[in-house]
């Protein structure tokens, strides 16, 4: 009974401390914080279209979320979310860009295979470096984002560049491949339905079947796992497909779902965010879809934000994000720990 | 006009600056059992503090000074978070580098809109009297500003002070066996307090050095990745300040080949030769990771039992 209060009590904590220095930046900066957060608010929830763009956004941070939090459980850190995730997005534009004389039924689901499987590929090297050398995971996959990154500007600026377009950005893919649409006039597209789907599958596989059992037993370390007969490395490489799988869907969401094309810097941070957003759900899949929607209001909110008179820039949100997480996590270590004593 | 040869040499060991910066901080932090991989977001926001500060004062000194306490306030947070609370070390770093990205964007979106893009022109190089009229290598070892000279002194001293003195034995102690140090009487949560703070006040130079020494300008992630390459040069030198000399030196090789290519264009796209540090390290960790142990209490927090 103890335990569940100390883990609620941290999040009403958590957005106090957050709010009031989200509050006292403002005030330095001589906004008005009251109607700031009015305008988030209003600008995440407002309206319909505001709703559905919230809810947009809630696809690819979820989705990065439970990247993370699969490999998480069994300790593989995958950090390069945010490198999957474009290279995802990368083959997800080119598959659907030659699929245009394909009906929807075969181009979709072809075009969501190719994202997967490329995710999984951008994250094989700190796989195999894992599995077969004992090398950390983390280092890998940070750096791998970096390369990613600009493999995606270096072709959306030269070879797949759209010459007609200002921006560095792709032509339109093909409207066969498009995700079905739930709300006409907004972008709400059914890849939230399927992230819902991913999220509830996961929490199956964790809490119900033998796999995730097992996942959870390499979680406490390889030695651990060896004393009750668990294959280490089996179940790394499980992971490791889940999470770069997932990362790339991701992609594939923004390409197929919101955008309809591949632009330059589409992603701010999704694979980061997801990170985050695992933790502040204790990496549990439900506390991860309702983190990220949380996330995602404040950021939709943000934009709305920056876009109001006088504009409050959206890094403030990301402030906010950073110092919310890290009081959650503050607080709910502090009240277990003393617990304990 | 140098040679390009000269050039690319100049500027590797001009970059290898703040990986070194860096790298040394954090070398002493893993050391005492704290990993931060806030590096890479504390180096952009000492960055643009580093200009901010000594745009509107006009003094390097104050700017820099500015910088590596902004660096060690952040690193205050991780040790805060990590070493008196102990959560998930991996996590907070990260969290730390969205949060001081986030506030040295949102601080540089503000400033611009109220006074204007912050600019300082780049610290001027020292010239050592005769050393640097020898060809080749006075231009790249003796024709540069006082964060280089800095850096590489600072990687001696920290050397010395971590295998020579008593400090540097307890330092060593409290990163691998935290318990016994304890019994012998030491504040194991002290030192590793300062220790993480140390690794922000390292960045800070780091940071300081890219926006006055090197850049003049700030820009968002203007880190580019040595905060995380930093880290990988820790490791690869295994732990060793002396050594992480020449782990700098080569990633600042890297980082300056790409750029000099860049400027001399050379027909390859400027994104491919971007990829130059990255690919390197992805190299380094490949080949060089396999043997390098860390010390024992890495990660852990200490807890009296």
């Amino acid at each position: 009974m103890e335990a569940r209060f100390e883990k609620y009590i941290s999040y009403p904590i958590g957005l106090i401390i957050a709010l009031s220095i989200f509050s006292a930046i403002l005030l330095a900066m001589g906004f008005n914080p009251i109607l700031s957060l009015e305008a988030l608010i209003k600008g995440s929830f407002g309206t319909v279209f505001r709703a559905s763009e919230t809810f947009v956004r809630v696809t690819p941070l979820l989705l990065c979320a439970l990247a993370f939090l699969i490999a998480f459980k069994a300790r593989f850190l995958n950090f390069g979310a945010e490198g999957q995730l474009y290279i995802g997005a990368l083959c997800a534009y080119l598959a659907a860009s030659q699929m245009g004389g394909l009906p929807s039924i075969l181009s979709v689901p072809l075009v969501v295979l190719v994202s997967f499987v490329s995710g999984v590929a951008w994250l094989a090297i700190p796989l195999v470096l894992k599995v077969k050398l004992e090398i950390n995971e983390v280092f890998p996959t940070i750096v791998l984002n970096f390369i990613a990154i600009l493999v995606i500007n270096g072709l959306v600026t030269g070879p797949i560049k759209d010459p007609m377009a200002q921006n560095p950005q792709t032509r339109t893919i093909p409207p066969a491949t498009w995700l079905p649409i739930m709300i006409p006039g907004t972008r709400l597209h059914v890849g939230l339905i399927f992230a819902f789907f991913l999220a509830f599958l996961i929490y199956l596989i964790l809490q119900k079947t033998v796999l995730g059992y097992d996942i959870r037993a390499v979680g406490l370390g390889p030695r651990a796992a060896k004393h009750g007969g668990i294959d280490f490395s089996r179940n790394i490489i499980i992971v490791g497909i889940l999470s770069g799988g997932l990362a790339g869907l991701a992609g594939m969401v923004e390409v197929l779902g919101a955008n309809h094309l591949l632009i330059s810097g589409f992603s701010p941070g999704f694979g980061y965010q997801g990170i985050a957003i695992a933790a502040l759900g204790r990496f549990d899949p439900i506390g991860v879809l309702l983190a990220s929607i949380f996330f995602s209001i404040l950021l939709i909110g943000g934009e709305s934000m920056q876009r109001a008179t006088p504009p409050v820039p959206i890094q403030l949100i990301y402030i906010l994000q950073a110092v919310l997480v890290l009081s959650v996590l503050i607080v709910q270590e502090f009240l277990t720990v003393r617990r304990q004593k | 006009m140098t040679d390009p040869l000269t050039s690319i040499l100049s500027g590797g060991v001009e970059l290898a600056v703040p990986i070194l910066f860096s790298a040394l901080g954090e070398i002493y932090d893993q050391r005492a059992g704290v990993i931060n991989l806030g590096l890479e977001g504390i180096m952009s926001l000492a960055a643009f503090v580093a200009l901010l500060v000594g745009f509107s004062t006009g003094s390097y000194l104050m700017g820099t000074l500015a910088a590596i306490s902004v660096g060690g306030l952040m690193a205050l947070i991780h040790s805060f978070a990590c070493v008196k609370i102990g959560i998930n070390q991996i996590i907070s770093g990260l969290l730390l580098v969205t949060l001081a990205d986030g506030i040295a964007n949102f601080s540089y979106v503000t400033i611009i809109r109220l006074s204007g893009v912050p600019r300082a022109s780049v610290l001027k190089p020292i010239n050592i009297p005769g050393l640097s009229q020898i060809p080749v290598l006075g231009p790249v070892l003796f024709q540069q500003n006082i964060f280089v000279y800095l850096a590489f002194l600072f990687a001696i001293v920290f050397g010395f002070v971590l295998y020579k003195t008593t400090w540097g034995l307890k330092i060593r102690g409290v990163g691998e066996n935290p318990e016994a140090c304890d019994a012998a009487g030491i504040n194991v949560n002290r030192i590793r307090y300062l220790c993480v703070i140390l690794s922000g006040v390292m960045a800070g130079f780091g940071g300081a050095f890219l926006s006055l020494g090197y850049l003049g300008l700030y820009g968002s992630g203007m880190a580019e990745g040595r905060g995380w390459i930093a880290i990988i040069v820790v490791i690869l030198s295994g732990w060793s300040p002396y050594r992480a000399i020449l782990g700098s030196l080569i990633f600042g090789l890297g980082y300056s080949t790409a750029a000099n290519l860049i400027g001399i264009g050379i027909g390859v796209s400027s994104y491919v030769l971007q990829m130059v540090p990255y690919t390197m390290a992805l190299i380094v960790i490949v080949f060089m990771f396999k043997r390098t142990k860390g010390p024992s209490a890495l990660t852990v927090p200490y807890r009296r039992k």
